[in-house]
């Protein structure tokens, strides 16, 4: 008869057999398609079967418009089925990275955030296009800072590319911020981020229940930390020092200081009670109902301002024109706006097949009628031609805000520790602006723990 | 001799007899091995796995080799200011949650247990917001929570009460995650109450009754000694649950504002997938689980204790 203590060495020594399994398991690579060979020679490779070529990204219009142009693809591609997946936001970055974790995925071709480069580039998780961009990719029609935010990695500086970085994805959908305004309650449209806050402050007075902006300041994603970045950047602050890896001293220093002061004491009491965990769709609802004068939004998710529907603006799309007023940001001490928008790129793990079809996709969006289509249908395409169009310019009445800010484009860490220095700046800087801990003291603790995250990473 | 005969009938075999190999206790051991195996790969082996990832820098997307690291993440968690801080979160939430769910439980059972007409239809109703899903419920009182859009301000405001920062406010952001997890789990304390309520003897009130004891003496040393033991069981499950909140503070707070709400689980969430520190968020399970088996532990000797009396 078996002992008690047999019994229990028998569960654990199966219980180790499976941990020493799974940890074999570990080591294996899992990648199905090819990497940077693979991106070469891949027309070869192009198949006649039914293909899906699935995309994830995260829920808003321009991923309906992308499916929408998916199938403009399958004309010329009958074989192939384009399909966007979507998840809410605060999930995107989990939901490419937990796959990304278990080298499987079930989408061929990700869209990161120009921040996300990094981390999947230094796991190894997407294709190297580099051979591939050399051969498709006319680089002389794109601003270089585009290139360089969205694909490659290390990141460049705007316009300088560097020898040693290499090519990870290419531009898909551009993007910044635009200063809505209501031109009905506001005679002219600030210049200078002083001037806006006084309209802002001025309608606010003038107009009962109002509220004189709507920003985000959602502790969820990057949210608060964008609003923090683009307030330090009109007022000549810097991130860091990409050179030394420097945060501390950088971040919060004069000019970081008087961004943080502005905005939590001059921009926060002029926005709606309780606005403290607004993101997107708040912004936009508080715009379509008529709460507040002035509203900060991406271009990218500004459609719905427009649609009569869900707004108390106007019954039109003219009517609702009256009243609002697409801007690029005011300037003050500095102009740099945020860069937002995202490149697309090819897992590592998709199939060979469909790895071959997404750089086959690829190379057919680069062709100016493809980038002026994906405009019409509400993308903000990457082309310096198409951008300056009138197909372009005339497709949504804030495109013109992206065209006139590329010069002024400025991102943040695209480093392989993104997440958890964003995750420290949204939290602290909402902490910020809901009162729960001193404008000071939140930069400062900003500057200290992401520096002890870089520390730890160098 | 007839009935023996027919007895001897309508004994059935013994299993040895139809098939040798298969005696009663490898026929036992057959019939609950599925669920062993399922216990064996769904539990104790990521629970061995997480055991020994927490000794490891692993990460789960790194694609560099983990090294053993001993209690270096053990150390790191339990000197780290960011977890003491979610300690104290989580340890408010669980002692005014389950506190508020264990007054409201009890007294709702105590007054449903006395009402004979429509007790059926009235614990049914009861009982439906502990069966919807947590995230239905977080979206929901969102939504209502919301200081400019949400019904609840709006209307106070018409009661001329004036509105507040439910989910941005740091003193009202924890209340308000603690009032939706009462909303959703009194039910469970009341039903478990009701149980013990119903159990109760009649015999007892009678004698009481006859001994003209007052109504609060009959509580007192009548209905709550008996309920007690059946109340600490739902407070013992209920306090499990709640000191593993993740659900609820991820829709209505996303943990704000600041880290106001964060709780632990949500801080291992953040640890585990912002940045994938799988090693550190293994460990900082590890520390949970010990956590609540060491605090169950106590309970429970208490609870034995209690109905050896």
């Amino acid at each position: 008869m078996r002992t008690r203590a047999q019994r229990a060495a028998t569960v654990l020594a199966v219980a180790a057999a499976l941990t020493g399994v799974a940890a074999c398991g570990g080591d294996d690579d899992g990648a199905a398609g090819g990497g940077a060979a693979a991106a070469t020679d891949f027309e070869a490779k192009l198949t006649d079967k039914p293909v899906e070529l699935s995309f994830i990204w995260f829920e808003w219009p321009p991923a309906h418009a992308l499916e929408e142009l998916g199938k403009e693809y399958s004309k010329i591609r009958p074989n192939v089925t384009v399909k966007v997946n979507t998840v809410p936001i605060a999930n995107w970055h989990d939901a490419i990275f937990t796959q990304f974790a278990a080298k499987k995925t079930n989408f061929d071709m990700p869209i990161l955030d120009s921040q996300y480069i990094g981390e999947a580039v230094e796991n190894g998780n997407i294709v190297d296009l580099t051979d591939f961009a050399k051969k498709h990719v006319d680089a002389s029609a794109y601003d270089p800072y585009f290139l360089a935010a969205y694909g490659q990695y290390p990141q460049t500086k705007t316009g300088e590319p560097t020898p040693d970085s290499r090519t990870y994805g290419l531009p898909l959908m551009g993007d910044t911020w635009s200063m809505i305004v209501r031109k009905d309650l506001i005679e002219e449209v600030p210049q200078t981020w002083d001037e806006m806050i006084a309209a802002a402050k001025k309608c606010q007075e003038e107009n009962p229940g109002m509220s004189g902006l709507a920003f985000h300041q959602a502790n969820a994603t990057d949210a608060a930390a964008v609003t923090y970045n683009t307030v330090n950047g009109v007022y000549g602050g810097e991130l860091w020092d990409p050179e030394k890896k420097q945060i501390e001293g950088i971040i919060n220093n004069e000019a970081g200081q008087k961004a943080m002061d502005v905005l939590v004491n001059q921009m926060k009491p002029l926005t709606p009670k309780g606005s403290g965990n607004w993101f997107i769709d708040e912004v936009n609802a508080a715009i379509n109902q008529g709460k507040v004068c002035i509203g900060f939004q991406w271009i990218g998710a500004m459609a719905g301002l427009l649609d009569p529907k869900s707004s108390k603006l106007g019954k039109s799309e003219k009517e609702i024109l009256e009243k609002l007023e697409f801007s690029t940001l005011p300037k003050q001490d500095s102009d740099f706006v945020p860069l937002g928008g995202m490149g697309m790129h090819i897992s590592k793990y998709a199939p060979e097949a469909d790895q071959a079809e997404a750089l086959n996709f690829m190379k057919w969006f680069q062709q100016p009628e493809v980038q002026t289509r994906w405009a019409e249908l509400g993308g903000v395409p990457g082309r310096k031609d198409v951008l300056a169009s009138e197909a372009f310019l005339d497709a949504a009445p804030f495109n013109k805000v992206f065209t006139d800010s590329i010069g002024r484009l400025r991102d943040f860490w695209n480093l392989p520790e993104y997440t958890k220095l964003v995750n420290i700046q949204t939290q602290n800087v909402n902490a910020a602006l809901n009162g729960t801990e001193d404008p000071k003291a939140a930069l400062d603790k900003i500057a200290a723990e992401q520096q002890a995250i870089l520390d730890e990473s160098k | 001799m007839a009935d023996t005969a027919s007895a001897s009938q309508l004994t059935p075999p013994p299993a040895a007899r139809r098939f040798r190999l298969l005696s009663d206790r490898r026929l036992a051991g057959l019939f609950i091995s599925p669920a062993l195996l399922l216990l064996l790969f769904l539990s104790i082996f990521p629970l061995f796995w997480a055991l020994y990832l927490s000794f490891t820098d692993y990460s789960a997307t790194r694609d560099v080799p983990s090294r053993w690291i001993w209690f270096e993440n053990y150390g790191d968690l339990l000197t780290s200011p960011q977890v003491h801080e979610r300690a104290i979160t989580t340890l408010i939430f669980v002692v005014g949650a389950i506190s508020l769910q264990t007054l409201l439980g009890f007294t709702i059972a105590y007054l449903i247990s006395r009402r004979v007409r429509g007790r059926g239809l009235l614990t049914t109703l009861f009982l439906v917001p502990m069966m919807l899903s947590p995230v239905v419920v977080g979206l929901f009182w969102k939504f209502m929570l919301d200081a400019q859009f949400g019904v609840i301000n709006s209307f106070a405001t018409s009661l001329g009460l004036g509105s507040a920062e439910w989910l941005t406010d740091e003193r009202l952001a924890l209340l308000s995650v603690i009032v939706v997890d009462t909303w959703q789990w009194t039910p469970f304390i009341m039903l478990i109450a009701l149980a013990g309520l119903t159990a109760v003897p009649k015999y007892l009130y009678e004698a009481s009754e006859i001994d003209r004891a007052s109504e609060w003496f009959r509580f007192r040393h009548i209905t709550l000694p008996i309920v007690w033991p059946l109340l600490l069981i739902a407070v013992l499950f209920r306090a499990i649950e709640a000191f593993r909140l993740f659900d609820l503070v991820y829709i209505l707070t996303g943990g704000g504002p600041g880290a106001a709400t964060e709780t632990l689980s949500f801080h291992v969430y953040k640890t585990a997938f912002l940045g994938f520190d799988t090693g550190r968020a293994s460990a900082y399970g590890v520390l949970m689980v010990i956590v609540v088996i060491v605090l169950a532990q106590f309970y429970l000797r208490y609870l034995n204790r209690l109905q050896e009396r």
